[in-house]
């Protein structure tokens, strides 16, 4: 096998990976001082030329959306981060804050510089108050002692104050305008959109905002240090770089591995976790964290970069990557999953509201064995009926399992019910 | 009563002592720093937290107290505290277990950990034991799904990897530890939330 490439998790098996000693004899803390006597536009310029794309799930490109955000005229304007790790399967970001917060800071720095941010935000899921947001918190302060944080910067000018929040348990906060309802103070229902987070009027109190995902920033030290060509050139087709997957299921070594983009499903699985456990023959995958379709065994060869998977009507999402075996049922599967995203539907809109209970409702009656091949086929209706037709992703969140689990594990479904 | 739909006319009484409320005046200050003068309301959701590690649980009295602090309506307060799970809107047991029971836990037997956790406990999720020690429910994905089944205590405690043994053992050694002293208000009349 070749040499394994690694961005992020190069640190991870050094003692006190996370601690600033260790990061500084890494190499940290180098990209900042080249970032800052960089044009603001040339860093953005080098985040585009990285294909860098979004790793909080929409893969959506890091350079683009941030142009939006330097295009528009209205001050001030914002970077917040989206640390609330909220969609099931998805463990990695926590990965970053627990094991290399200074690399996510130098990077959050660097991207603060380039949008021309003073005043940032974390955003922590409040169950992370004494793990990854401690660590975090730490990472901060002694940047902040070391004058990598605060008012002129390294005899920049640049200056920044970086504050981590916390929110409170509500999986909707983790989509982008609800996080910024709640770091507002509110509930976290979704905004609709236009304006989007980036325009004005559209972002934290309705100034132009770009929010990111704590990995995508975690990027930008590696960017700036040997350029976004060679970031590109790690990944696949318009993919930069490596990506962090959280592996999880019945497999030998669950854990966060770091693998270029675009690596296929069978590949992750045998070089980086160990294949199946003892006993245990691959059924299925659930490919980047509940919200995407799902996969058969045979799909394992599928390439897992953002734009494979969407024309493959599934997605990359969030990274996080279930292997489930030959003692799953699939049909109990998804009624575990939709539970989850009837509970976790924040209310808004109808058809999210009332869809995600009714699909609970019906799968919950099937698994019980009270279920008629008719609740299978309603299933797959109601699910349909609920794409594209919400203010957020929710819902078809909830619509993808649904559907995909029916179509490729009908005959789990079938064993469950009457006629 | 503190009416829910009208800003207060008057001031609205402190739920804590004296020393809670020093506590909860440094945090306040420290919360507010964070945001720019004119959004200090933003600060309500770290206000609710601090009042809630304070009192165990967050009575309608101290929703008001904090929406008096920054000016927000007890209605508006209330909207917010209902919407959050980590918000606890009854008293709870000074030791709170949750079972994480979303996929990845569950493909790891989170279902069996909670059936182990309600026998072991006699009580069933949502419930509180008749000492007030223990209470136990499920949680959402905790983004501990390669360390499957997780659990959290308490709100902010992990422990993952979990077996029926290792639960037995941390049990154990909770029932020796005093927990979260759950304040004496009248219960929330309404908890229900969305859903
Ligand atoms: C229901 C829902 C939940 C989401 N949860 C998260 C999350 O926990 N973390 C995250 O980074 N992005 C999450 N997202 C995606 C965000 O809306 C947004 O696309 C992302 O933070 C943008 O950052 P990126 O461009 O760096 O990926 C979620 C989206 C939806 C619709
Ligand atoms: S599924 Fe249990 S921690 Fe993620």
């Amino acid at each position: 096998m070749a040499e394994r490439i690694k961005i992020l998790s190069k640190d991870w098996d050094k003692p006190n990976s996370w601690s600033l000693e260790t990061y500084l004899a890494s190499g940290g803390y180098q990209s900042l001082p080249k970032a800052l006597k960089m044009q603001p536009q040339a860093i953005v310029d080098e985040v585009v030329k990285s294909n860098l794309r979004g790793r909080g799930g929409a893969g959506f490109p890091t350079g683009m959306k941030w142009n939006f955000v330097r295009k528009e005229t209205m001050t001030p304007k914002y970077l917040v981060i989206n640390a609330d790790e909220g969609e099931p399967a998805t463990f990695k970001d926590r990965a970053i804050l627990e094991w290399s917060p200074h690399m996510f800071i130098e990077g959050l720095i660097i991207g603060c510089f380039a949008l021309d941010c003073h005043l940032t935000y974390v955003y922590c899921r409040g169950e992370f108050r004494d793990g990854p947001i401690a660590r975090c918190q730490q990472a901060i302060d002694e940047a902040r002692a070391k004058g990598y944080i605060g008012k002129n910067i390294l005899g920049s000018g640049f200056d920044l104050d970086i504050h981590v929040v916390s929110g409170a348990g509500a999986y909707i906060c983790g989509e982008e305008t609800a996080l910024l309802e709640s770091l507002e103070g509110r509930k976290g229902y979704p905004r609709l959109k236009p304006p989007f987070p980036a325009n004005a009027g559209g972002g934290l109190w309705k100034s132009p905002t770009a929010v990111n995902n704590v990995e995508t920033l975690a990027n930008m030290p590696a960017i700036i240090e040997k350029g976004g060509e060679w970031f590109s050139s790690v990944g696949c087709a318009k993919n930069g770089g490596t990506r962090l997957f959280a592996v999880s299921g019945h497999v030998k070594k669950p854990g966060v591995y770091e693998a270029p983009m675009g690596i296929t499903f069978l590949d992750l699985l045998n070089d980086y976790c160990g294949g199946m456990r003892e006993g245990s023959t691959l059924k299925a995958i659930i490919p980047g964290g509940s919200s995407a379709a799902v996969m058969t065994a045979e799909e394992a060869v599928w390439a897992s970069d953002f734009d494979t998977l969407k024309a493959k009507k599934t997605m990359a999402g969030s990274g996080g990557v279930v292997y489930l075996d030959q003692n799953t049922n699939m049909a109990h599967a998804l009624a575990n999953v939709m539970r989850f995203y009837a509970h976790e539907s924040c209310g808004q809109c109808t058809p999210c509201r009332e869809g995600t209970g009714w699909l609970s409702k019906l799968l919950d009656k099937i698994v019980s064995g009270k279920g008629e091949k008719q609740d299978i086929d309603n299933v797959h209706q109601i699910s349909r009926q609920m794409e594209q037709k919400t203010i957020c992703a929710l819902a078809d969140g909830a619509a993808m399992p649904a559907k995909s689990f029916i179509e490729k594990f009908r005959a789990d479904f079938d064993a469950l019910v009457k006629g | 009563m503190i009416p829910l739909n009208t800003k207060p006319k008057g001031p609205v009484p402190s739920p804590f002592s004296a020393a809670q409320q020093a506590t909860f005046d440094a945090g306040f200050t420290k919360a507010v720093a964070k945001y720019p003068p004119e959004r200090s309301r933003a600060a309500l959701l770290p206000a609710l937290h601090l009042a809630q590690d304070l009192l165990g649980w967050l009575p309608e009295a101290a929703m008001a107290y904090v929406g008096s602090r920054l000016d927000i309506p007890p209605a508006r307060v209330r909207e917010v505290a209902t919407f959050y799970t980590m918000y606890k809107l009854k008293p709870q047991g000074r030791h709170h277990i949750e079972v994480c029971n979303s996929v990845s836990c569950w493909a790891m037997g989170s279902e069996d950990l909670i059936k182990h956790c309600e026998s072991k406990l006699g009580i069933h999720k949502g419930e509180i034991t008749a000492d007030g020690h223990f209470s136990l429910g499920e949680a959402a994905c905790l983004a501990g799904c390669g360390y499957a089944p997780a659990v959290l205590i308490n709100n902010y405690r992990y422990a993952e990897h979990m077996t029926a043994e290792k639960m037995d053992k941390l049990i154990e050694e909770l029932k020796s530890a005093p927990g979260n002293k759950m304040a004496d208000f009248p219960e929330n009349k309404d908890t229900g939330r969305a859903h």
